[in-house]
């Protein structure tokens, strides 16, 4: 994974050399691994930020960057869905590559209503308590 | 599904960029920073939307999320202050900052070990695949580079109307619902008493 993200500069220098693909360079052709392999850091750094910062609106925000490394996910199983639809039909796997902008789409959504009503509800705790860190807002700590 | 050339150095570009930014966005001090660093996250999944040939979801994301959702997180930056994080009077992480990093690191550690036997499966299995994926690809391309219009929003939208009608009416039903409720929950009572 980070080999494969390292990889990308031997990669660039190769094409701006305008040299033939080495075969040691072809296996870091990016495929459906690296897109996956995205999403999913992109989900941990998501994951990271939630769990450890104290201001709610950061929060806020790494539950958007995990929304979005679902997004990239979707869109790039879609893309390999769309572009192996005959060797897959072929193994009997028949998924409509629709099915992926169309959930990103619903994802985007819901993604927005949640951002709206949270925002709200932050609003109204600040109108009450003066603060946004979720550590002082522990009314019902036990 | 394999990049050649030119997109493929875009993709190791766009994708180191964005887990910077990603990581950027958790670790900023100032919370204005941390918003225009997750709107140049988004702008970067976006682009690697349209490196997917996901050009209407692109769009949509640059007009919903960061033209409508960042913009309300800075609205709402500017009402709540903030200065208390700059200033550096208070603590930016909680107590908790170490188990947060363990979890996230268990959650990469297996993550990893969920998807590295899946790799094999994703590679074309054989040379009619890839020919297959290869004519399946410049299909879509008219003669002229520059006037290529993809089909793909005709094909979201078409779906979005016939076979995701009913989610898509229920989607609308959610976004009344949540203007509401945001409304509800961001008006004051020193204006009720104004008006009553």
């Amino acid at each position: 994974m980070i080999s494969s993200i390292i990889g990308a500069f031997p990669y660039a220098a190769q094409l701006l050399l305008q040299a033939q693909p080495q075969p040691f360079l072809k296996r870091f052709e990016p495929t459906l691994v690296n897109f996956l392999m995205l999403s999913f850091l992109l989900f941990v750094v998501g994951v990271a930020g939630v769990l450890s910062r104290r201001n709610i609106i950061i929060i806020f925000m790494s539950i958007e960057l995990i929304l979005n490394a679902v997004n990239l996910n979707l869109i790039a199983f879609s893309r390999y869905l769309q572009l192996n639809e005959a060797a897959l039909k072929s193994k009997g796997l028949e998924i409509s590559p629709l099915a992926g902008p169309v959930f990103t789409i619903f994802i985007i959504v819901v993604a927005a209503a949640e951002a709206a009503v949270g925002l709200g509800i932050v609003i109204a705790m600040f109108r009450n308590r003066e603060t946004v860190s979720i550590d002082e807002i522990d009314l019902l700590k036990w | 599904m394999q990049l050649y050339g030119w997109e493929a150095a875009l993709f190791y570009l766009l994708a180191i960029m964005t887990l910077f930014m990603g990581v950027f966005v958790v670790t900023a001090r100032i919370a204005v920073h941390s918003a225009l660093f997750l709107i140049a996250t988004l702008v970067n999944v976006a682009l690697l939307f349209i490196l997917l040939r996901a050009e209407f979801v692109a769009g949509v994301q640059i007009l919903v999320y960061v033209g409508g959702v960042m913009v309300l997180f800075l609205f709402v930056i500017m009402l709540v202050q903030t200065r208390a994080e700059e200033e550096a009077r208070v603590q930016l992480y909680t107590k908790q900052t170490w188990p947060a990093v363990i979890i996230a690191l268990l959650l990469a550690v297996s993550f990893y070990f969920a998807m590295s036997p899946a790799q094999t499966a994703f590679r074309p299995a054989d040379a009619a695949a890839t020919a297959s994926t290869a004519a399946a690809d410049t299909g879509e391309r008219s003669e002229s580079g520059a006037g290529y219009i993809s089909s793909d929003t005709q094909k979201v939208g078409d779906a979005l109307y016939r076979q995701a009608a009913l989610p898509f009416e229920v989607a609308s039903l959610l976004l009344l619902v949540a203007i509401v409720g945001a409304v509800l929950l961001a008006r004051g009572t020193k204006q009720e008493k104004y008006y009553e």
